[in-house]
């Protein structure tokens, strides 16, 4: 052979890095450099002037603070339906391949479909949520989930609480499996209660897989685009528009390219700053 | 043992176990049971106050009228085209690279396994602007090449690592042996370890097809004709219209859905590890 073998990684490797780039990494910086123009200014001077107007533009400081309202909340509730469902089906329990796969539906379906669904669920007139929660006693009057302007966000989320506990279950049962059965026996033996098991033992086992779990289910949501597309567009007004959406608009919209831009550099730092620990974590490891 | 030991505070935290695990069941299901229940109703009947969960008059005219009155048929040929194309593609670079990060420790290796982990974390919306007007420029704009391009950006580095992952568990001193007997590094690669790790194959392709299959962004972005869009997109369309027939949306998001509901079951096992790039070995 007339490479040496130590330098064999290049045929491997190689290939897919180029590609890569070709395909990833050159539309990136395309993108970064749309941000720096402005339809005016021609093609060769490059302002921050797409940067200023995104900090006096209104509809960004809201959409941003959108997407932070849909993010918080949506992982933090997936973390606690996660983990207690999690630890539901890590004890001792029949049937259970067949619980973790009805729990896993909600988050396998296109993102679109999911959103349909709960569009057609939350209609207020002939929805089945309305109806359900009349049924059992819980409301009396049918409410307008997704129209009223001091709703819709929260419907939003419960949607999206249905749709992305199962990868955070999945993850942090993963983690439950792993933590060897004595210590919990041994703990047992000297008299701690359950409560105590569970902060000394279950969350210090955990604390990988709920790392891992945050920073890709934050990355999943800040990106979050065909639920919110399908079920509400943004709307009412701008009550449900998040980055993912409003970016969307600005480009295929308004054809405002250099603006769309810039709003996606600032969700791409975001985004890059929320999974470093969890990318340097991983190619510590490697 | 169990039965020796029940005492009523047991019985009482089993119940509650239960009864949360049954609350669970319900919230997942009943959004897929309206689905169904729906799409095999009649217009009329989706329409009634009070809603029916169980279709007075059961017909099957929606799953007919998907494919005959709405153009199903083709956007279920283009998402399959495209899913399968990128799928094939990622996976073939993806068990390269994959062969390479797992077998080779070379400079740079921590510094490219971060750029690969890191370009899964951008937001797609950074690239659909530059895609769209580069695709414009060289003609595939809305063609399925042009999405298979860009899907491949949301599969290789998934691809990359499920293939790593699977290579990794494949011994080195297979490859060791192989060399010494005077086979080359790519005959090792071609006809010792991708066979071994052809089960895996075939799950990352399919994982790496449902990546693809689920997306709306891209097609939206991409594409514009009816001829070339795909299911997601065409679902998506549909509810944008002026009168929007449920039974047909529903039985159409069904039908739609049915791929990844059947292929996410069976690849399960395999879910967790590829999605966080093996952090998490199950």
């Amino acid at each position: 052979m007339w490479i040496k073998d130590r330098h064999m990684w290049m045929v491997f490797v190689l290939p897919g890095v180029i590609l890569l780039i070709l395909v990833l990494g050159w539309p990136a910086i395309t993108s970064i450099l749309y941000s720096f123009e402005t339809e005016q200014a021609g093609d060769a001077a490059y302002t921050l002037a797409n940067y200023k107007s995104l900090l006096k533009d209104p509809f960004f400081s809201t959409t941003f603070w959108n997407t932070t309202v849909f993010v918080f909340f949506s992982v933090a509730l997936h973390m606690i339906l996660g983990l207690a469902v999690a630890m539901v089906l890590n004890s001792a329990l029949p049937a259970k391949p067949m619980f973790r796969v009805i729990a896993l539906l909600p988050w396998v379906v296109p993102d679109v479909v999911a959103g349909i669904i709960w569009k057609w669920m939350y209609d207020p007139i002939y929805g089945a949520l309305n109806d359900l929660l009349i049924k059992i006693g819980l409301l009396e009057n049918p409410i307008e989930w997704l129209s009223n302007p001091k709703l819709a966000m929260t419907s939003a989320i419960l949607v999206n609480l249905w749709r992305g506990f199962p990868f955070v279950m999945l993850i942090l049962l993963a983690g439950l499996q792993s933590i060897p059965r004595h210590l919990y026996e041994a703990a047992a033996i000297d008299g701690a209660p359950k409560l105590q098991q569970f902060i000394h033992i279950t969350l210090p086992g955990l604390k990988k897989m709920i790392v891992v779990a945050l920073a890709l289910d934050i990355v999943w949501e800040v990106r979050r685009f065909g639920l919110i597309q399908a079920m509400t567009q943004g709307g009412p007004g701008v009550l449900t528009e998040v980055l993912s959406t409003y970016t969307y608009k600005q480009y295929f919209k308004f054809f405002r390219f250099e603006y769309a831009s810039a709003i996606s550099v600032v969700m791409t730092i975001v985004l890059l700053l929320v999974s470093l620990p969890y990318i340097w974590m991983i190619s510590q490891e490697e | 043992m169990q039965a020796a030991k029940l005492q009523p505070g047991d019985i009482l935290v089993k119940t509650l176990i239960w009864g949360f695990l049954i609350l669970v069941c319900i919230y997942c299901l009943i959004p897929f049971a309206w689905m169904l229940s729906t799409s095999l109703k009649t217009e009329a009947e989706a329409f009634r106050m009070p809603p029916t969960w169980i279709p007075l008059k059961l017909t099957a005219d929606s799953y007919i009228g998907i494919w005959v009155r709405k153009n199903f048929g083709i956007y279920f040929f283009n998402s399959t085209i495209i899913s399968l194309a990128t799928a094939v593609l990622s996976t073939f670079f993806g068990a390269l690279a994959g062969y390479g990060f797992s077998r080779f420790f070379f400079k740079g290796r921590r510094f490219l396994i971060g750029f690969f982990l890191a370009t899964q974390m951008l937001p797609g919306v950074l690239l659909v602007g530059p895609y769209f007007k580069i695709l414009s420029k060289v003609g595939l704009y809305d063609t399925r090449t042009g999405l298979i391009i860009a899907f491949l950006t949301i599969c290789l580095p998934f691809s990359t690592w499920m293939m790593k992952g699977f290579i990794d568990k494949v011994p080195d001193e297979l490859d060791q042996s192989a060399m010494v007997d005077g086979c080359s590094r790519l005959g090792i690669f071609f006809k010792i370890v991708l066979p071994i790790v052809a089960p895996g194959m075939v799950a990352t392709i399919l994982f790496a097809f449902l990546l693809a299959w689920g997306d709306l962004l891209w097609a939206l972005c991409l594409t514009s004709s009816e001829s070339m869009i795909t299911v997601t997109l065409g679902i998506a369309r549909t509810v944008g219209e002026f009168r929007i027939i449920w039974p047909m949306l529903m039985a159409g998001s069904l039908v739609g859905g049915m791929p990844a509901i059947l292929l996410y079951i069976f690849l399960q096992r395999l879910l967790v590890q590829g999605l966080t790039a093996g952090a998490v070995k199950e």
